[in-house]
């Protein structure tokens, strides 16, 4: 059913949800850095979380705010969407 | 071998965000010239409110003060109080460079009568409005009456004692009391004062509870302390904060010392019991004193707490009357916050910034909108006044019992 979480969806809502701007295609570079890192504090990324399960109506995994990267963070929140289809 | 020299706390920087100025020159400007900015509410939402005059800031633009992740994650109260933050580093010529060799040596203090409340509104809107789930993770901090403290050290990357004084208005005075006595323990730089923003629906409607809150409808004539016309206080938003410094680094590193805190004291008397407040603003004002080592004809100008409820005002001149003697019937005193609005805990810090720069220029700035005092008090009124001054008096009562004192010595640069 979902299309996964594009990098892009993700910068966007990094603004949205804790106001830092990380362009997409530097968010692609960094995706190994740590969200503090990027400036995305543990409420910012609690804030993406809540902001994709109003989405998708449906609740992510408990360790999707726990992650510690971009990457690590799509990864799960991708796998868990394409289980959930 | 000789006892080492007690430290002391010097002013020097000031940040204002002010309803008369964005900035401290603005401010003072309009202070000293007794230029009145009370008028009407004109906030979104607040217009059918029966409170109808306030001192709104409104020369201020969020986004062109702080970084957008703190127009997402604060309050307003927390964005003036970053950016009183940064007008005071700058003007004490403490730059990113400098705190950051020592992050541990420097701390921040601030004061809250009402925190994040226009933030928190709109969160408690959405979770009746749409839902739980439309509830942001940062209203778990914006609101808080912390959240400014926490901003301004995470965003300084500070790393010295940090604290946070709840007590009221007069807590104003007490953060910087706080921040004298961290210096003279030995932290050398305490980021001082309170900002409030009031001014919003949900803040509003909670102070429509007090009855000394002013209703009237004219803006030359809704607040007007030590007068028999005294009908109540108007409230304001903005604030300020100082930076305080151990004086001896603060001279070692080439700062100009501004003032020097030199005594404070608070006492406690019951929420709205004015005329109990004479017997404890005595005390505050006898224990400040005492603690600076200042006879009472030391005391050039007086700051007054200027509620604008006639028991109220008359237990203030009482106080200062029990507190100083004669000399209180003599001192000149001065309410300029007739001309902006009593902004909460932020009110007694702008009486302190205020002071300094009156210490500084050898003016007292007037008390706007009062005349025919009918207290036995030589208000400052119409037009600032030149004097000589060296020491200066700032007291602050809260609505909820808090009376305390602060004594303010003039630097030498």
């Amino acid at each position: 059913m979902s299309e996964p979480i594009t990098v892009e969806e993700l910068s966007e809502l990094m603004k949205k949800a804790a106001g830092v701007t990380v362009a997409p295609g530097e968010l692609q570079e960094r995706s190994d850095s740590g969200f503090d890192a990027l400036g995305i504090d543990s409420l910012g990324l609690l804030g993406v979380v809540g902001e994709l399960e109003k989405r998708y109506g449906t609740p992510l995994p408990p360790d999707a705010e726990r992650c510690k990267t971009p990457r690590q963070f799509l990864d799960l929140v991708n796998g868990a969407l394409v289980a959930g289809a | 071998m000789s006892e080492p020299q007690p430290r002391r706390a010097a002013v020097t920087g000031i940040g204002v965000i002010a309803p008369n100025g964005p900035s401290t020159e603005s401010f003072w400007k309009s202070t000293q010239e007794g230029i009145s900015v009370l008028d009407r509410v004109t906030r979104e939402g607040c217009e059918h409110l029966p409170l109808r005059v306030a001192g709104e800031v409104r020369d201020f633009e969020p986004s062109e003060a702080v970084e957008e992740r703190h127009l997402v994650q604060t309050d307003r109260f927390t964005h003036f109080a970053l950016a009183a933050s940064d007008l005071a580093l700058d003007d004490a010529r403490l730059g990113q460079a400098d705190t950051g060799q020592a992050p541990f040596s420097v701390g921040v203090v601030t004061a809250a009568g009402s925190g994040g409340g226009e933030f928190g509104q709109r969160e408690l809107q959405q979770l009746w409005g749409k839902g739980s789930r439309y509830v942001g993770p940062y209203q778990s901090i914006a609101w808080f009456y912390a959240a400014s403290t926490g901003q301004i050290s995470i965003r300084r990357g500070f790393k010295g004692p940090c604290s946070v004084v709840a007590a009221d208005e007069a807590g104003g005075l007490d953060a910087l009391a706080h921040a004298a006595r961290a210096a003279r323990r030995g932290t050398d730089v305490i980021v001082a004062g309170a900002t409030e923003a009031p001014l919003a629906p949900y803040s509003m409607v909670c102070q429509l509870g007090y009855r000394e809150l002013s209703t009237a409808q004219d803006p030359a004539r809704a607040y007007r302390p030590f007068t028999a016309e005294a009908c109540g206080f108007v409230p304001a938003e903005g604030g300020a904060m100082l930076v305080v410094e151990d004086e001896r680094a603060a001279r070692e590193r080439g700062a100009s010392v501004r003032a020097t805190v030199a005594g404070h004291a608070a006492t406690f008397t019951g929420a709205s019991r004015w005329a109990e407040s004479r017997h404890g603003l005595t005390r505050a004002i006898g224990g400040a004193l005492e603690e600076a080592g200042c006879a009472p004809g030391e005391i050039d100008v007086v700051f007054a707490d200027a509620l604008g409820i006639p028991e109220a005002d008359r237990a203030e001149a009482l106080a200062i009357a029990d507190a100083l003697g004669a000399h209180g019937g003599r001192v000149p005193v001065t309410a300029p916050k007739t001309g902006i609005g009593r902004g909460y805990c932020a009110a007694s810090v702008l009486d302190a910034a205020a002071a300094v720069l009156a210490m500084e220029h050898g003016l007292i700035p007037p008390t706007p909108n009062v005349f025919d005092v009918c207290h036995d008090l030589d208000l400052v009124t119409g037009r600032a006044r030149a004097a000589e001054l060296r020491t200066a008096l700032i007291i602050s009562r809260g609505l909820m019992g808090s009376n305390s004192a602060l004594v303010l010595r003039r630097g030498t640069p």
